[in-house]
């Protein structure tokens, strides 16, 4: 009981995902800022954004729901918080593993796109409206080719607990390769669900404000970006995973040190992607994820499928 | 075709024009049309003359009591053909000219707001450049405008 | 114009894609624009009355303040003006000099330009890295004369300052920057995806529709048109100088930023040519303080386009009329075609294309109850309910608007 209560607030539950996200979000934005020759936030800025959020006024609009407005934050959050005690992070074996949980991950880290459209659709303002449908339409270009590419890797594992996939890949180093695509796909997508440009339509500041939350102020926007952060970790682990299984027999202050690198690996790519692109148009993004992605992803899935044919248990 | 030519041509075929035309310098002819025959003119100008493109239209109030508004013509963006007409105060009106350039929309509706001549054929729509609760009857750009409202009525807010 | 099936939004006049206020109300079918409407005057400072309370001299400086970012243009446009009026024939080197700053005007509109479309996309390292490099041309403005805006340069009868040999040496230092990085972003814009994407086949307006709409500046010369002022209408020492008019026919926002890019060239050049052929002599000459009765027309090729002054005189030391006709007001008109059956997601793009600048465009008085001298303070639910009611006379209601966007979606 004791044990369960750690791992749910301690590590890798809240306590870890907060300080963590505090941190990948400070790397995300440093690095962002010097790919722009710019100086960039010190490492406390997001520390700070949150407790001014924490401490400032909440309104809500009139016409707005008040409680899906102030729930919906809270349900991203916890989401994306619970997902992560499925996924490994120190060592092979996640803090709960059972055969399935690959697909429960999967559902947990939709749960905050949802979120977002619920809370702006309720917020009732035209911007967030508008937002909250283009967060939808995004889900369904994006999530296709995600679940393909995990899919295609767990396949090969012949598993569906993440746990099993580690397990898996870690001993069979060789396999890694056979899901580069898989990776790449699996990057692009999370682009996507982390909603960073150049899919950060649902969030076009320039066309919409801020699209979903832009009636959001004060606690549920402080939880709000919380979430995004906690999505970031829990999305970067789940790849880091299932596709870079390296380092997962050794000591486990190396396993984490691992653990750290790849994530930060992760993000580093995030925020490269992200300052070097423009944000595309909501169906020039669709167009890209099902003639490009898509395609992509099952690919990935027919190759793992003649592998598991060909190739030896 | 060069300044002297375009005046000849328009002298050729209004006469009445025969005193009104003068050229500045290069590039820039000044006409003084009068106010009944202005859309005749216009036509022409726009038309017939290849003034096809209208750079702006400047309404003023001379302060003797007659009004002008000068329409900038220009041909092909060298020579500035500056059509002048003059209207009595109490007869503040002419004609739209968006049927032949509909740029003129925003210059002519700036032409009711801000001086209160009547563009007779303008199209519904905003109105520019004042906002929308100005009180009536009150044109700033008249010279007998000086911003003292004392017994009318300023809109709140 | 409005059809009633679709949504009314307001998109404006407080909104994080304009700049500055200016108020669009369009229809939206889900993401499609069916029709839009442009409502301006939200900048209205009264300039062209205020210019006939003050002397001329004191009218360079309100005129300059028309805009930040063309100042330069307005400033000398008018000075032109009321030059030709008083038949005034300035020194050659003064003539250089407008010219001078003018190009280096040009240059930072430019690059400024290309920093907001970069933002309006969603590309916000573009933004930084122009803005970063003019930070070149803005320091080099600084040293030449004093500002970084509203550079206070011009005089009836000439120039105020005079440019030094080592500040010649900066300019050409600065020019050969500049130059280099304006490479990088033309072969950007030539070769990167998502921003070939974003820009082409985006706010297109055939050659006949610019024509008949009146645009002007890199907005008309990205349809074909290939009016230049510089060229047609020759001022300062443009007639003595050599350069190219930028003009392609891609027809969209993408030839907009082509024709930009290609004038940055243009303007290069242009700098090294006039601190190379700059005559000496005096920079100024005396004027009078009254002006002779007269009138005189001004065109200008402002980076956003032809910019004209009409000026008249009558005898005193301060203007009967002075009207400024901003490029952006020829070109606003041309925004409606452009958006017509394009995404949401274009619109700021597309209004940003014609590079606006409402501060130039509006210019008016403000209402104030000097008899009464109460205090006019409108509670916040006043104001409320005002707005509400504005936007119910234009068409869109906010309480039933989300039934509408659900129904539409």
């Amino acid at each position: 009981m004791l044990r369960a209560l750690f791992h749910i607030l301690i590590f890798p539950g809240l306590l870890f995902l907060f300080v963590f996200g505090f941190l990948a979000e400070y790397a995300d934005r440093k690095l962002y800022a010097r790919f722009q020759n710019r100086v960039g936030p010190p490492w406390f800025q997001p520390i700070a954004d949150f407790i001014k959020l924490i401490s400032k006024e909440e309104i809500i609009p009139e016409e707005a729901d008040s409680l899906v407005f102030k729930l919906m934050p809270i349900f991203a959050l916890i989401a994306s918080s619970v997902a992560i005690l499925y996924i490994p992070i120190l060592g092979e074996r996640a803090v709960y593993a059972f055969n399935g949980d690959v697909i429960v991950v999967l559902y947990l880290l939709t749960i905050p796109t949802f979120t977002y459209f619920l809370g702006g659709w309720y917020s009732r303002s035209v911007y967030s409206m508008i937002g909250a449908v283009r967060s939808l339409t995004q889900l369904f270009a994006y999530e296709v080719p995600l679940f393909l590419c995990i899919l295609a890797s767990a396949m090969l594992a012949d598993t569906w607990s993440i746990s099993g996939i580690a397990a898996f890949y870690s001993r069979h180093l060789g396999y890694w390769f056979c899901n580069i695509i898989g990776f790449g796909v699996a990057l692009v997508s999370l682009l996507g669900k982390l909603e960073k440009v150049p899919f950060d339509i649902p969030e076009a500041e320039t066309e919409i404000v801020a699209g979903s939350f832009t009636e959001y102020n004060g606690r549920p926007l402080a939880f709000f970006r919380m979430s995004f952060n906690i999505e970031m970790i829990t999305g970067a682990s789940l790849l880091s995973a299932v596709f870079l299984p390296f380092g997962l027999n050794l000591h486990p202050a190396a396993v984490f040190l691992c653990y750290i690198l790849q994530i930060f690996f992760i993000i580093a790519a995030i925020s490269f992607l992200r300052a070097l692109f423009a944000r595309l148009r909501l169906d020039q993004m669709i167009n890209l994820c099902w003639k490009y992605l898509a395609p992509l992803a099952f690919l990935q899935v027919l190759f793992n499928l003649i592998l598991k044919v060909v190739l030896p248990r | 075709m060069n300044e002297e030519a375009i005046k000849q041509e328009l002298i050729n075929k209004f006469p009445y024009l025969q005193e009104a035309i003068t050229i500045k310098r290069k590039g820039r002819i000044f006409a003084q049309v009068p106010a009944d025959k202005f859309d005749a003119v216009f036509a022409y100008a726009v038309k017939e003359m290849r003034f096809a493109a209208l750079s702006a239209i400047t309404g003023l109030d001379r302060g003797d009591g007659v009004f002008e508004v000068i329409y900038h013509l220009n041909q092909e963006g060298r020579i500035l053909l500056n059509l002048c007409v003059g209207l009595e105060k109490d007869k503040l009106a002419v004609n739209t000219v968006t049927a032949y350039c509909p740029s003129a929309d925003i210059y002519e509706r700036e032409l009711e707001d801000l001086l209160g001549i009547k563009v007779n054929g303008l199209a519904a729509g905003y109105r520019y450049p004042l906002t929308d609760d100005w009180p009536q009857g009150e044109y700033p750009l008249r010279k007998d405008w000086k911003g003292n409202l004392a017994s009318k009525e300023v809109p709140d807010a | 114009m409005h059809d009633s099936g679709d949504v009314k939004i307001p998109i404006g006049p407080q909104h994080p894609a304009l700049k500055e206020p200016e108020s669009f109300l369009i229809s939206l079918r889900g993401e499609k624009i069916t029709a839009s409407s442009v409502r301006l005057g939200y900048n209205h400072r009264g300039i062209e009355k205020a210019c006939e309370a003050r002397t001329y001299t004191q009218d360079i400086y309100l005129i300059e303040r028309v805009c930040g970012i063309c100042s330069h243009s307005h400033s000398t446009c008018f000075v032109q003006a009321v030059e030709e009026i008083a038949g005034l024939d300035i020194p050659a080197r003064a003539k250089y000099l407008r010219t001078l700053i003018a190009e280096l005007e040009r240059i930072h509109s430019h690059l400024l330009w290309l920093g907001v479309a970069g933002h309006e996309i969603g590309f916000d390292t573009l933004l930084m890295y122009t803005w970063r490099d003019r930070e070149v041309v803005m320091d080099i403005l600084a040293a030449l004369t004093g500002n970084r805006v509203n550079y206070g340069i011009n005089t009836i009868g000439g120039v105020r300052r005079d440019i030094n040999a080592k500040q010649k040496e900066e300019v050409l230092k600065a020019m050969d920057i500049l130059e280099t990085q304006t490479k990088y972003y033309i072969d950007l814009a030539q070769n990167e995806t998502t921003l070939l994407k974003r820009l082409q086949g985006v706010g297109v307006l055939s050659h006949d529709d610019a024509q008949r709409l009146g645009a002007v500046g890199p907005t008309g010369r990205a349809s074909g048109i290939d009016r230049d002022t510089r060229k047609d209408d020759p001022y300062a020492a443009y007639g003595e100088l050599d350069f190219k008019v930028i003009s392609v026919n891609n027809n969209d926002v993408y030839g907009r930023t082509l024709v930009r890019l290609g004038e940055l060239m243009e303007s290069f050049n242009l700098v090294r040519q006039v601190i190379r052929k700059l005559p000496e002599g005096a920079i100024s000459v005396k004027a009078p303080r009254k002006i002779p009765a007269g009138q005189a027309v001004s065109r200008y090729e402002a980076p956003r386009g032809e910019d004209l002054h009409f000026v008249r005189s009558n005898g005193t030391d301060k203007p009967d009329r002075v009207k400024v006709r901003a490029p952006t007001l020829a070109n606003i008109q041309s925004v409606s075609k452009m958006l017509e059956d394009r995404y949401l997601a274009d619109m700021p793009i597309v209004v940003a294309a014609i590079d606006p600048c409402f501060s130039c465009t509006d210019r008016m008085v403000a209402l104030r109850d000097t008899q009464n001298r109460k205090k006019n303070t409108v509670p916040w639910e006043t104001i409320r309910l005002k707005g509400i009611k504005w936007y119910k006379d234009k068409g869109v209601d906010f309480a039933s608007l989300n039934k509408k966007l659900s129904a539409s979606f």
